[in-house]
């Protein structure tokens, strides 16, 4: 057998880590947009990603959709459930506080897996990748092309974000809203609907990460849960309500992960992800880019 | 007669079960200042709030121009006309000083209005160029005095016929607070109608054509400034004797 060098092995989990990371990353988006509105922690993130693999699964394999077309339907659609989210068991809470909503997400997540599991059963589904699965070697590593496409999407989703919530009226009055929501609805802000907003885009975030994840790690009703976890280990680290945070600590939180699989064991992989997690509320509480001034005033 | 701006008819608002304003009756004069003063929890806020329709728990009868308020949301009654400045600034402290601006303008923002707006920021910078050299900070790390004309002019965005204005004397030094007097007083002159809540009597009387004194949630005193500045009990209770 070829011998593999030890700086090939080990760029080959850099770029395993860059991927995972990638996803992560895209998890935490997610929560961060919904965060950054409402001050909620959306427990349901993960089932979003899961939604949009398995909806991908329905379409495009089960009713052989192509593939473009597929893409833009399961986005829709898992948008669509995250409105609903918000419509069904995030706005009848009356005078909510920001731990009831948190706890209603927890619940939103359980009813979500199991309507998934109802539906498509446990076992896990592959989709085909996108450009086929003829692998690239590269300095020693393998590379799978669909690796790209996650790499890719993450840095198209980053800017169309950015461009939204900096360049966009709409995206100021988001931000505008988890600053001084009162002072919103005094400017003609409909904060209800801004809520909704947050919900359907990171729903669609989700579902996007959810989609290009599959081909690589297939997908089953169960997936949302790990995701949620590591999305949200990727949201302490980078500092919570980041989008910046969210990219780095989604990108450091996979590289790990991958490290600790390819030279310790792969059984500890999820541990080291907690132990990460936990070190960084320890050592530091606001995460890498976050600011403790506001981290303070936060309420969570 | 003159024609009314807005009128109260015996207005009551709530937090929770509790009455924070009991049959308050009052009446704004279109293009006039009405200052409202009061002692700290005498309900002034609570009223400006009932007006805007942030409070939405009342009874009673808010009335702007001729039109039934009460119940209305606060994302209506802004494109109506009424803009509050509220107790405390309330700005959208993370954001800039330029987008806390442009967001005044949210109630009628799109592409069509987009030289309307930019006019009416280049009015805004006209009436605080301060605000101008510093559009590009955060709107958090601004002076006390600062964030205040910022507040108004968040409101004045809005392009209200009436603006509602919240104890906007509130921590800024004596000399700031002169300043933001005067851009009222601008504001009045160029055909804005003012509400204006204050426990700075003095100051709230010296711009007002109208004044009402609230006490306990109640109106207990109305009358013309100067009455009022000659009134032996405002005198010794909101004038310090």
């Amino acid at each position: 057998m070829e011998q593999i060098s030890i700086a090939g092995q080990l760029f080959q989990y850099l770029i395993t880590g860059i991927t995972v990371g990638s996803i992560y990353a895209m998890v935490a988006i997610g929560f961060n947009i919904i965060y950054d509105v409402t001050d909620i922690i959306n427990f349901a993130q993960g089932e979003f990603v899961m939604l949009g693999g398995l909806t991908m699964v329905l379409f495009h394999v089960s009713f052989q959709i192509p593939i473009i077309i597929a893409f833009i339907l399961t986005v829709m659609g898992v948008t669509l459930i995250g409105i609903l989210v918000d419509r069904l068991a995030i706005r009848p809470i009356r005078q909510p506080s920001v731990l009831t909503l948190i706890i209603a997400t927890i619940a939103v997540s359980f009813v979500i897996r199991g309507a998934a599991m109802f539906f498509w059963g446990k076992n896990p589904f592959d989709l085909p990748a996108f450009s086929g699965r003829n692998p690239i070697t590269f300095y020693g590593a393998v590379i799978q092309p669909q690796y790209f496409w996650v790499v890719g999407f993450l840095i198209v989703v980053v800017i169309v974000l950015s461009i939204f919530f900096d360049k966009t009226i709409t995206g100021k009055a988001m931000k505008a809203c988890a600053d001084n929501a009162d002072a919103a609805r005094l400017v003609g802000i409909n904060v209800n609907q801004m809520i909704m907003l947050s919900f359907a885009l990171s729903a669609g975030v989700g579902a996007v990460a959810g989609i290009i994840i599959t081909p690589i790690s297939l997908m089953e009703y169960d997936r949302g849960a790990m995701l949620a976890v590591k999305g949200f280990g990727a949201v302490i680290l980078g500092g919570l309500g980041s989008f910046p945070g969210a990219i780095i600590g989604g990108l450091i939180l996979g590289i790990i992960e991958s490290l600790v699989a390819g030279l310790i064991s792969s059984g500890y992989k999820d541990a080291f992800a907690l132990v990460v997690l936990l070190c960084v509320l320890f050592f530091k509480p606001s995460g890498i880019l976050g600011n403790i001034e506001i981290s303070k005033i936060k309420r969570f | 007669m003159m024609a009314l701006m807005l009128r109260t008819e015996g207005l009551n608002a709530f937090y929770g079960n509790i009455r924070a304003i009991t049959d308050v009756t009052i009446r704004v004069p279109k293009g006039k200042v009405v200052s409202i003063i009061g002692a700290n929890g005498a309900g002034k806020s609570t009223l400006l709030k009932s007006i805007s329709g942030l409070i939405q728990r009342k009874n009673g009868h808010v009335i702007y121009k001729d039109r039934d308020i009460t119940n209305m949301s606060v994302n209506r009654i802004v494109k109506l006309g009424i803009s509050q400045v509220p107790e405390g600034r309330q700005l959208f402290a993370h954001l800039t000083v330029e987008d806390n601006i442009r967001l005044g303008a949210y109630s009628y923002y799109n592409r069509r209005n987009r030289s309307v707006i930019q006019d009416r920021i280049d009015g805004v910078y006209g009436m605080f160029p301060i605000l101008e050299k510093r559009c590009k900070q955060v709107s958090g790390t601004l002076s006390g005095g600062e964030q205040q004309m910022l507040a108004i002019a968040r409101a004045f965005m809005a392009r209200p016929d009436m603006i509602l204005l919240d104890e906007p004397s509130m921590g800024i030094a004596p000399l700031v607070v002169r300043e933001i007097f005067n851009v009222i007083v601008n504001l009045n002159q160029s055909g804005t109608t003012v509400l204006l809540v204050e426990q700075n009597a003095k100051a709230a009387l010296k711009v007002a054509h109208y004044a009402y004194v609230l006490e306990g949630g109640r109106v207990v005193l109305e009358g013309l400034p100067k009455e009022l500045l000659d009134n032996p009990k405002v005198k010794e209770v909101y004038l310090g004797g």
